[in-house]
């Protein structure tokens, strides 16, 4: 016989219990589900039929919205230059940090924790105080108004962060794994690659989620130095149906769902490495 | 096969003027010889090992395997293999994987890299667990991997640092007896550290005794045990540890004699006794050599009496505490069937040739001018 569990104990009879823990599951999940369904039933809606009756169910389903977002309404553009920024972007912090976590984690030299301090304190800033000077900088440089530009801003956006979570995961692989390989004849880039990176890869899961999910709704810093219609990413794009007098509420529905599908095959893709990644060390 | 010579090697941290870890450690492993460091914690054994490795630098003084320096040689080419306490399995890779990880990396034919891993695989008894990752091993299948990833790639030179010391009591007894099996099957050199007096007694070809990063003594076991450098080695190792009295040296010759001491001397010239006349001496006495029975300790025999304070029953044997006036307290090993009361007083009896000296000063023993026949025989 197994063990009773403690949860039927605990809510009274078995079933009525768990049927209890269902319905608050239940409702909590609409509670949360709810305006994203919301958003989908608008996005094949006219914005005329949103205006006349906000919730109503589709009738007919407008999926050609889609195509004129994609198409008419220039989305792929946007969607292609979100996808070039985030996806560089994001590869370079990852093997950089990565690369700077090890670094910072296994090897002693004169200014280490120096610059673990500088990196650390560049988290708790909030990144618009940069904005004027990088805004300077990439005019300085030539890069503003340029895709390589922004992609060089989000790489140092998201750097520090992505340092500062790798390196307390890298700092926790036993010094022995290191010596082992070592012993094995190993230099120190291998190591680096054929131990650190496996062994890391529920941290680096995390990091390159939650780089991509920050990036692919980055507006800020988008739409201070992006002016070119035909070089803005995707929560840019999705700005420009917001006029000053009329909102085409239908297309942004229809936009934001053609932004979200990235996100959520990111996170099908990773989720089960980012929650070992984020529960590492937790149990043991 | 390889000798490893190490020729006043020093570890320091930090700058010349910092602490010092291992201090001028002078000593050489030969050919095929199972040689035991053996220490306390924080006495350089460990440092000395990974010196050796190549995973410490060394401060000063030179490290040579057949001969060549090997000081600066990284420790990939120094064809050295190691096994660690943790045993440092890549948690990522499989059984077979761990054990060919260091043969790829020296470009060794994959036929010959898949025949090596499977025989060692075979001898360890690992064979039908090849595709298993690390965390679905038992604590000793661990244990084996590490051995198997170090006896696979066919070093010089083995090194163990406190392998066993993460198993359990029966499981240790086993892998113990399975490393000696090995080291007669290899023949090759090998390096032990331990803490464990009784792996570096059944284990070891010699035995070397480390404290506060120096050695104190090298010699095989039998020898250290019977025949401790100092005060430290002989109350490291054996267990009880060696009973010690620090008594003052009478002027007449012959016998020791303090209070409920009574310690006759016929290893020592009568000359060298009358020497130390007046002097603070350490008289040493093993716990097993302890007798409650007179005969037992022959007509010449010493004697101490004191009062017990407690007495542990092990099941084969029974440990008699005794409080011996002049603030001393000794323990003796008995057999199992002797009979004592705490608070009882009692006389425990040693032949006189059990007896050891030590100068109460330095701790260094004074060897005795003739040797005890009864351990002579054992020694190598």
């Amino acid at each position: 016989m197994s063990a009773p569990s403690p949860l039927p104990r605990r809510f009274g009879r078995g079933a009525f219990g768990r049927g209890a823990l269902g319905l608050v599951i239940g409702a909590y999940t609409l509670y949360t589900l709810g305006p994203f369904l919301w958003l989908a039933t608008m996005s094949v809606r006219t914005t005329g039929e949103i205006s006349a009756d906000h919730y109503a169910w589709p009738r007919p389903f407008h999926w050609e919205q889609f195509r004129i977002a994609w198409v008419d309404s220039d989305f792929a553009t946007y969607f292609w230059n979100s996808a070039a920024v985030v996806v560089t972007a994001v590869a370079a912090v990852t093997l950089v940090g990565a690369g700077a976590a090890h670094a910072l984690a296994r090897y002693r030299f004169p200014g280490n924790r120096v610059i673990y301090a500088i990196l650390f304190s560049s988290i708790i800033f909030p990144p618009q105080i940069t904005l004027i000077s990088l805004y300077q900088i990439l005019v300085d440089y030539g890069l503003y108004n340029s895709l390589i530009g922004l992609t060089l801003v989000y790489v140092s956006l998201q750097l520090p962060l992505t340092i500062y979570l790798l390196e307390g995961f890298f700092a926790r692989i036993p010094q022995d794994l290191f010596d082992a390989a070592k012993m094995d004849g190993y230099g120190d880039i291998e190591i680096f690659r054929r131990i650190v990176l496996p062994i890391g890869m529920p941290a680096i899961a995390t990091t390159v989620i939650l780089n991509f999910i920050q990036l692919w709704n980055e507006f800020l810093f988008a739409v201070v130095l992006i002016t070119d219609p035909d070089k803005r990413t995707l929560p840019i794009g999705i700005r420009s149906f917001m006029g000053d007098h009329f909102q085409d509420v239908g297309m942004i529905a229809a936009g934001v769902m053609i932004s979200v599908v990235p996100v959520i095959l990111a996170y099908v893709f990773f989720s089960e490495k980012l929650i070992r990644g984020m529960t590492a060390g937790a149990v043991k | 096969m390889a000798v490893v010579r190490l020729d006043k090697i020093c570890k320091r941290y930090g700058n010349a003027a910092g602490p010092v870890a291992v201090d001028n450690v002078d000593v050489t492993i030969n050919d095929g010889e199972f040689m035991v460091l053996l220490g306390p914690s924080g006495c350089g054994k460990s440092t000395t090992l990974r010196m050796i490795a190549g995973l410490e630098t060394i401060s000063s003084g030179t490290l040579s395997i057949d001969g060549r320096v090997v000081n600066d040689v990284p420790a990939k080419d120094r064809d050295i293999a190691m096994v660690f306490q943790s045993y440092a399995l890549y948690p990522h890779m499989s059984v077979a994987e761990n054990l060919s990880f260091g043969l790829k990396r020296r470009r060794t034919d994959p036929a010959e890299i898949e025949r090596r891993v499977r025989e060692t695989a075979a001898l360890l008894g690992l064979d039908g667990l090849l595709a298993r990752k690390p965390h679905a091993l038992s604590g000793g299948q661990r244990q084996r991997v590490a051995l198997g990833r170090a006896m696979v790639r066919e070093p010089m030179v083995f090194l163990f640092d406190e392998p066993l010391s993460n198993l359990d009591a029966a499981l240790r007894v086993n892998t113990r007896n399975e490393l000696i099996k090995q080291h007669h099957r290899l023949g090759s050199t090998m390096i032990y550290v331990t803490h464990d007096q009784v792996e570096a007694m059944t284990m070891g070809t010699r035995i070397c005794v480390m404290n506060g990063g120096r050695v104190v003594q090298v010699g095989a076991p039998l020898e250290v045990y019977w025949e401790p450098a100092d005060t430290f080695v002989a109350r490291f190792l054996g267990s009880p540890p060696m009973n010690l009295f620090t008594v003052r040296a009478p002027a007449e010759a012959g016998a020791l004699e303090a209070g409920a001491i009574r310690a006759p001397l016929p290893r020592w010239r009568p000359d060298r006794l009358g020497a130390l006349a007046g002097r603070e001496v350490v008289l040493g006495l093993r716990a097993e050599d302890l007798h409650l029975d007179p005969a037992a300790a022959g007509p010449e025999g010493g004697r101490i009496r004191g009062r017990v304070f407690a007495v542990e029953p092990l099941g084969a044997e029974t440990l008699l505490a005794v409080e011996v006036p002049g603030g001393h307290e000794c323990t003796a090993r008995l057999p199992r069937h002797i009979r004592a009361r705490v608070g009882e007083t009692v006389d425990l009896h040693f032949p006189a040739s059990a007896a050891y000296l030590f100068d109460a000063g330095s701790g260094l023993a004074i060897p005795a001018d003739r040797p005890d026949a009864a351990r002579a025989g054992a020694l190598p």
